[in-house]
Formats: C-alpha cells, structure tokens, sequence
C-alpha cells in the first residue's frame, strides 16, 4: 500500500469525523502561528492539521507528490509564480513583509563591536565564521546574494558582494534558515544572513541593514530591481536569474483544496485586528491589508485588499 | 465370545483433521510471509526500476553524483572501520564479562538509535561543534568538524554503532567461552586466545555486522544534513535534487545509490559462502 | 598437587562457598555430586577461568590464587571436546603442546594420529573427545581437570580412554581431579573422594570412608553403596583380547580376582592388574546360615558386628575375617534368621555384583 494511499485514507477518516483544515506552513511561521491556529480551532470545531517546513519542500509536495493542501502559507511569495500557478492556484496574496539582517550572539567574535556602519568590514574578515543558504536550495540563499550586490552599491565598494560571498563559504551553507539558525545557536557559526523574523524568534541579536538594501522595503522595489544573480532553474542542467523583490510572505488557497470554505473562514480571521497585533509581537511584520495577486481570490481576502 | 463389530466401526481416521490443519497453518504463514517480504522489496524494485536506468546512464556527465557517490562511500567507509576498531572491545565485554553497569553500558550503546535523526546532529553539533570544548579544541588544532567529512563520519558512526555493538555482541555470544577457557590452559592469554579462537569464530558475524553497520551509515541523512551540508552526501545530494527539481530528479540518485550500494553487500555474501566451502 | 582454602567463587547462578580441600599431588581426586552441585564450577575456578572472590588456590606448592589460566600449567577436558572447529585436528593436538613430537606421541597413544588430516566436523563424538585429551596432555600439565569426560562416550571408547588415561597417569604422576556425577562413571575412584553439594564440600576423605561412612543420609542415598574395598585387582584368565576387536557397542567382561585383606572376590570387568577399588551395594550382599550351593561365586563367613534399621531395610554388618561387609535384608529375613549381635553367618554375593573401578 503506497503510502500516499494510507495518508489520503488517514485523511478521509478524519474528515469523515470532523471539518479538517491541512495547512503548509512555513518553518518560521509555525511557533508564530500556533495561537492563531489553536484559537480558530477552538471556536469553529475544525481540526487543523498544520505541516511545517520550508517553501520549496511545500511547493515539491503538491506538484510532484500531488498533495493538496486547504492552505499554503509559505515565507517566499515568490515560489507561487514560480512553481504553483497557475496549474495549482489561480491568485496568491503578499501578507506579512521581512528583511534580511545579520544575526549574531553573545558568543559571536566582534559581538561587543558590530554595527550597522561596520559589519561589512567586520564580515570579510577571516577570523569570524559566516554562514548562509544555499541561493539553490531556498529563496533566502539567493536574496542574500542580491543583498550583498546592493550592499556593494550602497557603500561603494567594488568587489565588496564577492568578498562577503566568499568569506560564507560552501561548508557553512545549509539548505534552509532553520537548520543555518541551528548553527549559530550552537556556536559553530559567528554571523548569518537571515531573515529577520527567524533572527528575532531564535533571540538573535542582529544588525539592522539599511533599507536601501535589506530587500524589506515595498516602495523601494524599482532600486531592488537593478540587482540579479543567476540560480539553479527549475530543472537541471538550466539556470534562471532572479531580481530583487521586496521579500513578502505569501498565502493562497489551491484551486483544489479538499476544504476550501473552512480555509477562508481561517483567512478571514487571519486578518482580524487581534490576530494581526499577536502576529506581530510574535516578530511577524503583518502587512494591514493584503496584495492580492491574480484572479480567483476569495471575497474574504479581496475585500478591503489593494491591488 | 461375540465381537462388538460397532467398535471398528466409530474409531475415527484419528490423524486426518490435525493434517488438514496443519497445512491451512502452513498457508497461512507462506502468504504472511510473501505479503512481508514484498513489502520490503516492492518500494526498492519500484525505486530501481524509475530511476535505475536515468541514473546509471547519468553517471558519465553529471561529476556532482559521482562526486557525492564517492563520498558517501569513503565517509561510510570510514565510519565503519572506526566502529569496529572501538565497537569490537565493548561488544566482547558486554558478551563475556558480567560487570557492574554492564546493563547500563549496554543501554547507553542503544540510545542513539531512539535520539530522531535531526536531533541526533544536533547533539553532535554541541559536543563537537566550535562552540564546545572539545569542539573548540579541534578546531584551534584545524581539525573542523561542521561543514566537512569529518562531520559526515562523526554523525554516520554516531547514528549506526549501536548497530554494529548489538549484533557482534551475539556474535561473540554464539562462541561458546568454553573454547576460551580451553584456549586459555593451553598457554594462550586473553589477547592470544581473543585472537585465535574467539575472532576466527567469531568472524562471520562480525562481518555481518560490519555490513549492517555500513549499510545504516549510506543511508543516514538527517544526522548529517545538520552537521554537513556541503559537501553533499547521496541522501543529501537526492533531497536538494528533490527540493530543487522534483522527484524526476532525485529517484535516479537514490536508485544508482540503491545499486552501487549493492555491490559491497553482493561482494560480502559471495565471501561468505566461499569461505563456508 | 592441589589445595583449596576457604575458597569463594561464583559463576552465573552457581557458586562455591568456603571450598576446603587437599588433593596431594600425583593423586587422583575424584569430585562427586549431583547436578548443580557446582562441579563444573570447580574445575573452572581451579583452572582460573572462574575468579574466587576470597579463598586461597595452591598447586603444585605454589600459590596461583591470582595467576591466570595460561600459567597454572594445567590441562581441563569437559564433557563436549571443544576442539577448535577452524583448525584441522593436527592444529588441535599441537595447539599449545611442547613439541610437536610431544603431541605426536600422545597423540598416537590415544589412538588419534590417523585423525591428524581430517576436518574436526568429520570426526565421531569420541574420536573429538580422544583428540581433546591428547590435546590437554600434549602440554604436559602437571595438573589434569576432568568434567566427566567419558560420560558421552560409546562403551567402546570410553574404556579405551579410560584404560590408555590410567595408563599415562600412572607413568607420569600428574594430579588429577575427575568430576562425576556418578561414582560407577568415574573409572577410578582414586585416592581423595570429595562430595560437593549446593556449593559446598559436604564429605572429603578415601573413598572407603566417604561411602562407608557417609556424612548424612542425603549422601548415602545420593551414592547408594555402602561396601567399598581398596585393594588390587587383577584378570584370572590371560590378557583381553585387543579392546579393537570386540563389536561396537559390547566390553569385554572378563573374570576378575580382587583381594582386599584377607579375602578374594570374583568379579568380572575390563581390569589392568593394579591397586583399584571394588564397590558392592548392600542390598546384593545376601545372608544365610550355611553357604549356599547356589551360582553366588563369593561366599564368606564371618560374625554380625553391628545391625542398624534404614526405612525399609536393615542394614547389617558382617565382620569377615576382618574385613567388614554391610549387607541390606528386609526386617522379615532378620526375624527368620533370627540375626543378633555375634551370630555367624555366611555373606555372599555374585561376582556381577562386584563393580572394580
């Protein structure tokens, strides 16, 4: 019995017993999502099933193993273009932003020095250990790579963007931002570039980069525009290049999703006041309204949303 | 006298429904037993047959795979002889000598096989990452354990010793001390009876073990992706492919992972019974 | 030469306790008890395979508490041979043996040396088992430790090994101590009989005073022969024919003369003429006022020193000529014969009733 078969039986079973929700959430937003969840649990009686993990892994899941979420929560708006539409989801909504820092602890070489105006020096050199996500495996990898290319810009230091690349080597490359966070909590890595959500629910301390190039800024996606790197395309053997976008996490329900009602009942309370401010002290930075992209989104969301 | 012919008569064919039960046993258990086996062997033929073809033929031009195929082999490789070189001791020990502890030594050689992989990384990280002492230690000396081979053999032999010290410890069991104990008034000491009697005797279960010990190190994965990443083992290699390009792309690695592993266990059989002629 | 002083020792569920005992050298010990007794124990700890937890361990004068098997120049033959199955019969025998020429000999004594050539899982359970005693002597210990090594062993065979055994130990006058579990099994009663019981000596001393005057019923029961004679035995008729050409499964039983003071009984067995023991249950010991004129070939007269009641039985002892015999007779028969104190009767038993080991 294939175990795909077994998981869909699970699944039948369960629903048969109550409304289920199977949600696809992003690692860094499951330990801030968590309450949401158990609350909207609570009220309506719908069983949530959440699966974390990171975004490429969830976009595999539906297209190559053909598992259908009700919701897919996913930290890189990006993957839906890229992956998922339109054959899976018809619109995706942007809904929370983040930026990219560098993140640190107290047993970090330099911590008691670095700032915002020297961490790039600091950075280069060959007595600290940085680290960063393979631009192949994860979206992180690569806008940390076309961070450092505005970085260049910024400062005006030619071949600054290669020298840092170079000095985060292969070895302390890790293929998602959990796994490179598990790094420097344990010591083995001095700085990483990251997110600043993860930087902030792992208790990082971190350098808050200017907004010229931290990718966090929506008014500033003309200027993250000049920047590209190429990446691995989506099969082997091609390459794609990728610009610099404004990072924004990214929600959508596939078009066919086994529950797609229940889902929207859980989008609209997503976006309810008290949500958005638990989220957001929850080191989420909610977005008021969300940017509907595409055709096919759910009144819930369309209404109120800016285009 | 008059015999009571009616007594012939109700004695019935005592053995008859014993066979037939027997052989409805015997049914039973054959097709429990196919049922079993094709459960194991199903998904590995499957894996074989969708991407054993691709892979293979995909040798020649992608140098990433027979890099990472490479490694796999050495760091396992590797791992596995560390494991018998300090594994073989505690196994003889925990045989032969009943010792104070001896259940708690034998348990805590079991543990790593309950710790979930990526955790198991974890624990690694902090007892030999930089940021330990121990760890710290080794890297001053330049000996970087995260982000290299030596993490790859260090979470390999972590995760697949117990393996190796649970079977050869039955092994040395199965030699009877007795052989020992003759051995030993014979002139020879611990060290020289070990050596020629137990270890010949021994042998065969010894490199079984060894083989279920490597085999368990090819396949680790969550271990290792903690610890090292870069450079790329097999089972990490088949999960970024997976991640990046789909199944398509990752069941040809770890179907030419499959095969390739097939040869050092074929190898170890085919020396086996030679050595039984 | 064997000595144990108060020793301890414990093995997996078996265990000694406070073990005593001296077992002079070139002497034959014999080790007898029940199963579970701890025999086996015995012999290990002795051996130094079993480590006492108190308790001093001396052979041949020395010491040897703390030495390890390999320097207490010793050899032990358990009940299975354990001949190393990775190594040819040859590589056997020679495994730890002086010289090869040493092990040739003994080899060729006990009849193995055909053997040399073959794979160990070829050869018949007793075949092993001579390969395993040649194996042991081939070192030359000065001490021999025997698990009852014959007790698994064809008729054929394990006369044949007792016999070129004895023959050796007479020659060369190593110490040896037998485990048994039945005297009958033992071949030779020896010099010292020690009864272990549970882990403990329960009885040491001669044979005669071990089985004659057992410590308590338990051991009585537990040997079942109270007439035990030291004396010589030797073959009436000319020398057996050679053990090799009788069937399979049969022993030459041929008469026997065995003299223990003043008397000679008639016995049959398997004999070298030699000091042995000869062994009469009490209850094939039959009395009467005359000799009787029937097949029983031993026939003594002599006077009742002694009539002790036993359960069922009586046991009654007959001072012939000085030498005493301890007959068993129902209470019925000692009220027909009217049996007393003093009385003169005829003891008598048949010459299959005589065991010689």
């Amino acid at each position: 019995m294939a175990p795909r078969k077994a998981a869909g039986f699970l699944f039948l079973m369960l629903a048969a017993l109550a409304d289920t929700l199977v949600i696809f959430i992003a690692a860094s937003l499951t330990k801030p999502m968590q309450p949401a969840l158990d609350t909207f649990s609570a009220r309506t009686g719908i069983v949530v099933l959440r699966e974390s993990g990171g975004s490429l892994e969830h976009a595999r899941k539906v297209t190559e193993l053909q598992r259908i979420p009700d919701l897919l929560l996913l930290a890189d708006a990006d993957v839906f273009p890229r992956l998922l539409s339109p054959r899976y989801t018809t619109w995706f909504a942007e809904f929370a932003r983040n930026r990219m820092v560098v993140a640190y602890t107290a047993k970090s070489k330099h911590a008691s020095d670095i700032t915002s105006a020297n961490w790039y020096e600091l950075l280069r050199g060959k007595d600290v250990e940085v680290g960063r996500t393979d631009p192949d495996a994860a979206p992180v990898g690569y806008r940390t790579v076309l961070m450092l290319q505005l970085a260049e810009r910024h400062y005006r230091r030619p071949g600054l963007a290669k020298a840092l690349e170079e000095n985060a080597p292969k070895r302390n490359m890790r293929a998602n931002a959990a796994e490179l966070a598990a790094l420097l909590a344990a010591g083995e890595l001095d700085y990483i570039y990251e997110y600043q959500s993860v930087a902030e629910s792992n208790g990082f301390r971190f350098v808050r980069l200017p907004g010229e190039i931290d990718l966090g800024d929506p008014n500033r996606a003309a200027a993250y525009h000049d920047v590209a790197t190429t990446v691995r395309g989506s099969s082997p053997g091609t390459s794609m290049t990728v610009r610099g976008e404004p990072i924004l996490y990214g929600m959508s329900i596939p078009t066919a999703a086994p529950h797609a009602a229940a889902a929207r009942r859980f989008l609209e309370y997503l976006m309810t006041p008290d949500v958005l401010r638990q989220l957001r002290a929850a080191h989420v930075d909610m977005l008021d309204h969300a940017i509907v992209v595409g055709p096919g989104a759910p009144p819930e969301l369309t209404r109120g949303a800016r285009r | 006298m008059e015999l009571d012919a009616s007594v012939l008569e109700t004695t019935p064919p005592a053995r008859q429904p014993s066979a037939v039960l027997r052989a409805a046993i015997a049914v039973v258990v054959a097709l429990i037993a196919s049922v079993f086996l094709l459960f194991v062997l199903a998904p590995v033929v499957g894996l074989v047959a969708a991407g054993g073809g691709r892979g293979l033929s995909s040798l020649a031009r992608d140098g990433e795979l027979r890099a990472s195929l490479a490694l796999t082999a050495l760091t396992a490789t590797i791992a596995t002889l560390l494991g018998v070189v300090g594994g073989t001791p505690i196994a003889y020990l925990l045989a032969r000598r009943d010792f104070r502890g001896r259940s708690i030594v034998a348990a805590a050689m079991e543990l790593p096989l309950v710790i979930p992989h990526p955790v198991a990384g974890i624990a690694l990280l902090l007892v030999l990452g930089r940021g330990s002492p121990m760890g710290g230690a080794l890297y001053a000396a330049g000996l970087r354990v995260a982000g290299s081979a030596t993490g790859i053999v260090c979470a390999m032999l972590f995760v697949s010793a117990p393996l190796y010290v649970s079977a050869a410890r039955e092994a040395f069991a199965q030699v009877d001390a007795r052989y020992e104990s003759v051995a030993r008034t014979l002139g020879d000491d611990v060290w020289r009876a070990f050596r020629r009697i137990t270890l010949p005797l021994a042998a065969r279960g010894l490199t079984a073990a060894a083989v279920v010990m490597w085999a368990r190190a090819v396949s680790e994965f969550g271990a290792i992706v903690i610890l090292t990443y870069n450079p790329k083992v097999a089972s990490v290699l088949s999960y970024d492919r997976f991640t990046s390009f789909g199944l398509s792309e990752a069941l040809p690695v770890a179907a030419v992972l499959v095969l390739f592993a097939l040869v050092p266990l074929a190898a170890l059989r085919a020396l086996r019974r030679e050595r039984r002629a | 030469m064997i000595s144990l002083q108060l020793v301890n020792a414990k093995a997996g569920s078996f265990h000694l306790t406070d073990v005593t005992f001296d077992v002079p050298q070139g002497s034959y010990g014999v080790v007898i008890g029940p199963a579970g007794s701890g025999k086996t124990t015995l012999l290990e700890t002795v051996a130094g395979v079993v480590k006492t937890t108190s308790g001093r361990i001396m052979l041949g004068g020395e010491d040897l508490t703390a030495a390890p098997p390999e320097r207490r120049r010793l050899g032990i033959v358990y009940q299975h041979a354990f001949l190393f199955p990775h190594l040819s019969v040859q590589q056997n025998v020679e495994y730890g043996a002086l010289s090869e020429s040493i092990a040739a000999d003994v080899a060729e004594r006990f009849g193995v040396m055909d053997l040399y050539e073959r794979p160990v899982a070829s050869l018949s359970g007793g075949e092993r088992q001579l390969v395993a005693i040649a194996r042991s002597l081939a070192r030359r210990p000065e001490v021999l430790l025997l698990d009852e090594p014959f007790s698994a062993l064809d008729p054929r065979t394990r006369t044949f090994a007792r016999r070129q055994l004895r023959a050796l130990y007479y020659e060369r006058r190593f110490t040896v101590l037998q485990v048994t579990h039945d005297f009958t099994e033992a071949g030779l009663l020896g010099d010292v009989a020690i009864m272990l019981d549970k882990g403990r000596v329960v009885q040491k001393g001669t044979p005669e005073d071990v089985f004659r005057k057992p410590a308590s019923p338990y051991i009585a029961d537990f040997l079942g022969a109270e007439n035990v004679f030291a004396g010589s035995a030797r073959p009436i008729k000319a020398e057996p024919p050679d053990w090799l050409e009788t069937a399979e499964d049969q022993v030459t039983e041929m008469p026997v003369a065995f003299t223990t003071g003043a008397l000679t009984f008639y016995a049959l067995g398997d004999v070298v003429s030699g000091p042995a023991h000869a062994v009469i249950r009490a209850e094939e010991v039959s009395l009467s006022a005359e000799p009787s004129t029937s097949s029983m070939q031993n026939q003594f007269r002599g006077r009742i020193t002694e009539i002790v009641p036993a359960g069922a039985l009586t046991k009654i002892t007959v001072d012939a000529s000085g030498t005493p015999i301890v007959s068993a007779v129902t209470a019925r028969s000692v009220r027909e014969l009217s049996l007393g104190i003093g009385k003169e009767v005829v003891a008598g038993f048949k010459a299959t009733a005589v065991h010689i080991c």
